[in-house]
């Protein structure tokens, strides 16, 4: 079956089609949850969401850009919902100009585990706002509007959850140069 | 090997074109969420949502309309003991022919849905069945899969890596064996071994960093196939875990559950997880409003006195407002009460205005004690005054223009309303229907004409409390998470607004609710 056919038949709620969806996509769409989600459990409550959405959404989908284009935004949407409603304390610092330099960081040998461990260990706000606008392209006008808060939250967002992981990696290549 | 780079560098490229593998429990569940779903549509189809709608607001009419009529039958009991035989017996016959044809399709529908539910079952344990073979025969052919299920994480893989990266001996054979392992599974450890020792030989120390990196993601896309092959790099090892794992899954499959059981288990899961989902973010509402009310009458008599029962009659646009709170039961009904401030009025025209003894003046209005005050008669009843019905007493008042009898009503609403949500979406249509409980405020009835007005008193005849019953649809359109804007088109039938029942006048409000609702 073509990726057009399985659409059609998804279309029509044909669960055979829906299995071979599942199927193609499972992965990809888990490693995006485990990211925004915090921790493996939940990564899996919310790809199960996310793939439900799919199914029932399907028919919205367009033909305009890629059919995993749009699975992924689906996914991300759906796990937003879920995380955007929590409410960090914060100290909005608009006038925090980033200086590159100090996020520069020694990059030896991270192992991904690790990398995937710190993000998931974020505040639910900075863990979403640190995947989408590093790791899924989205600019912070888009940020703002999906989880419903301003330009400047969303970039003091961005740099606080930066340090925390800066400083983390920083930790862990400390503790690897001692053992 | 040290290298600056930029925090965001590090993540995008670590999890640029990432995968990885979720349990098998995850598909199970939203299996069982979609056939449940489908479950739920068969069901209910629309067409009973909206008969069930139907049945409501034709409940409510009913209701209301015997409450109206039972204090009609109250003081006129003419209804002979013959009709009321022969309507009882119609009525039962109508009852049992009405019950045998309910039965009937009852029973047919029954059926049907019998014979769907169990192909459903039956198609849905072949399919379990079937998969579930599948799984244990993949798992038997890929060592992983068992191994995986101890251990939660995807990328445990990863602590085999930095093992590797400790010793370089260690690390260069690791990663051959990683290699080889990824191209080879199937074709069994044993050529692995003799390849790791061919590739070991050709192996050169610029490769290794490219074969790092690819390390990375080749262990997220073979699923931890690494860890297994890493622990056997002696190939009897190797052979003995395969052993082990066939164990595994021998004893894994024997503690499995049966699929009934397990099918049961995902459904009450999905079940529980539906519930929660349900549950409505903010439950209550808080929605101001205002609304132009238009008041008229089916009946067509007239509430201030018999004799303007063909006169030219019309209700005039009022206006109402107030507030309503709402809480929804669930995502798509919700109850909601409130208070309303009401102006209505209607007018009756083609009549001639006079002063005279209140003896002689129209009978519902309370002049409050006057001797001598200012009534109103249908036009032309001056001029045939006679004795007998008391005109000639009245001195016409000569007006210009068309003069009107004006009644103004006010009431304090309180409803009570069930909404149903038709489409709940960012614009969502509902289904409302409910009644309310009119406490009469001011009213008065006046006589308009060009150059003359003048207020003759309060009406009498009016009800101080009276009910109406409510059916409207509710257009929203979700301007945010919050607020909601709210345009109700609503018809409103008054049930007992006049104590004297005799009054062949039955009115009704419209009213374009508009409003904005704020959700708390």
């Amino acid at each position: 079956m073509t990726l057009d056919e399985l659409i059609i038949q998804c279309k029509k709620q044909d669960a055979t089609a829906q299995g071979e969806l599942y199927k193609q996509y499972n992965r990809i769409l888990f490693a995006i949850c485990l990211r925004y989600s915090p921790n493996y459990t939940e990564a899996e409550d919310n790809l199960q969401d996310a793939f439900i959405t799919i199914f029932k959404k399907v028919e919205q989908y367009n033909g305009k850009g890629s059919f995993e284009g749009w699975m992924k935004r689906v996914t991300v949407n759906t796990v937003l919902q879920k995380y955007r409603k929590q409410r960090t304390f914060e100290i909005v610092d608009e006038g925090q100009i980033e200086d590159e330099a100090e996020l520069e960081i020694e990059s030896e040998e991270i192992p991904l585990d690790f990398l995937l461990k710190i993000v998931q260990e974020l505040p639910d706000r900075y863990r979403l706002v640190f995947s989408m606008y590093v790791m899924d392209g989205y600019q912070h006008k888009e940020i703002a509007e999906m989880l419903g808060i301003s330009d400047g939250t969303s970039k003091s967002n961005l740099a606080r959850a930066r340090m925390i992981l800066k400083n983390k990696i920083e930790e862990y290549n400390a503790s690897n140069y001692n053992t | 090997m040290k290298e600056k780079k930029n925090i965001d560098n590090i993540f995008n490229e670590g999890f640029k074109n990432i995968e990885a593998t979720p349990s098998p429990r995850v598909w199970e569940n939203i299996q069982a969420a979609l056939k449940k779903e489908k479950k739920e549509r068969k069901v209910i189809p629309l067409w009973i949502k909206l008969s069930g709608v139907a049945a409501l607001l034709a409940l409510l009419l009913t209701v209301g309309d015997s409450l109206y009529n039972s204090s009609n039958t109250f003081v006129t009991p003419e209804i002979t003991n013959e009709n009321v035989e022969q309507t009882e017996k119609q009525l039962q016959e109508n009852k049992s022919e009405i019950e045998k044809q309910v039965n009937d399709s009852h029973v047919a529908s029954d059926d049907k849905m019998l014979q769907n539910d169990a192909t459903q079952d039956s198609d849905a344990s072949e399919n379990n069945a079937s998969k579930n073979k599948g799984e244990t025969k993949s798992s038997k052919n890929n060592l992983i899969n068992s191994s995986n299920k101890a251990t939660n994480t995807i990328i445990a893989s990863n602590n085999s890596e930095k093992n590797a990266s400790k010793s370089k001996e260690n690390q260069k054979k690791d990663l051959i064996g990683k290699n080889i392992s990824k191209n080879n599974v199937e074709e069994g450890i044993a050529i692995s071994k003799s390849n790791s020792e061919k590739a070991n030989a050709d192996e050169n120390p610029k490769d290794k960093n490219e074969s790092l990196i690819n390390k990375d993601k080749a262990i997220f896309d073979t699923k931890k196939e690494a860890v297994v092959v890493n622990d056997n790099s002696k190939e009897i090892n190797s052979e003995k875990s395969l052993v082990k794992t066939e164990e595994e899954i021998a004893q894994e499959s024997n503690n499995k559950k049966s699929i009934f059981d397990a099918i049961a288990e995902t459904n009450e899961d999905a079940v529980a997880k539906k519930k929660k989902k349900e549950k409505p973010e903010h439950r209550w509402n808080v929605a101001p409003n205002v609304a132009p009310v238009y008041y008229s009458s089916f009946g067509n008599g007239s509430s201030i006195d018999p004799t303007f029962a063909d006169n030219p009659q019309e209700g005039d646009v009022n206006m109402s407002y107030g507030v309503q709170v709402s809480y929804a039961l669930n995502n798509r009904l919700s109850v909601r009460t409130g208070v309303n401030n009401v102006d209505l009025s209607y007018s009756t025209s083609g009549i001639e205005v006079g002063t005279g003894p209140v003896a002689v003046a129209l009978r519902s209005v309370d002049y409050g004690g006057k001797d001598i005050v200012v009534t109103a008669a249908d036009k032309g009843s001056f001029a045939n005054a006679s004795p007998s019905n008391g005109f000639g007493d009245i001195m016409p008042k000569s007006t210009q223009g068309d003069a009107k009898l004006v009644q103004n009503l006010n009431y304090y609403e309180v409803p009570v309303e069930l909404k149903y949500a038709v489409i709940d979406s960012r614009f969502g249509v509902n289904v409302i229907g409910g009644v309310s409980t009119l406490f009469l405020g001011n009213n008065e009835i006046s006589v308009k004409a060009d150059n003359f007005t003048d207020v003759l008193g309060e009406a009498n005849n009016l009800s101080s409390v009276s009910f109406s019953t409510n059916v409207g649809l509710g257009l929203d359109y979700k301007l945010s998470k919050k607020f909601t804007f709210n345009i109700e088109p609503m018809f409103k039938y008054q049930l007992n607004p006049y104590t004297d029942s005799s009054v062949n006048f039955s009115p009704y409000y419209l009213g374009v609710y508009t409003g904005l609702s704020f959700k708390f």
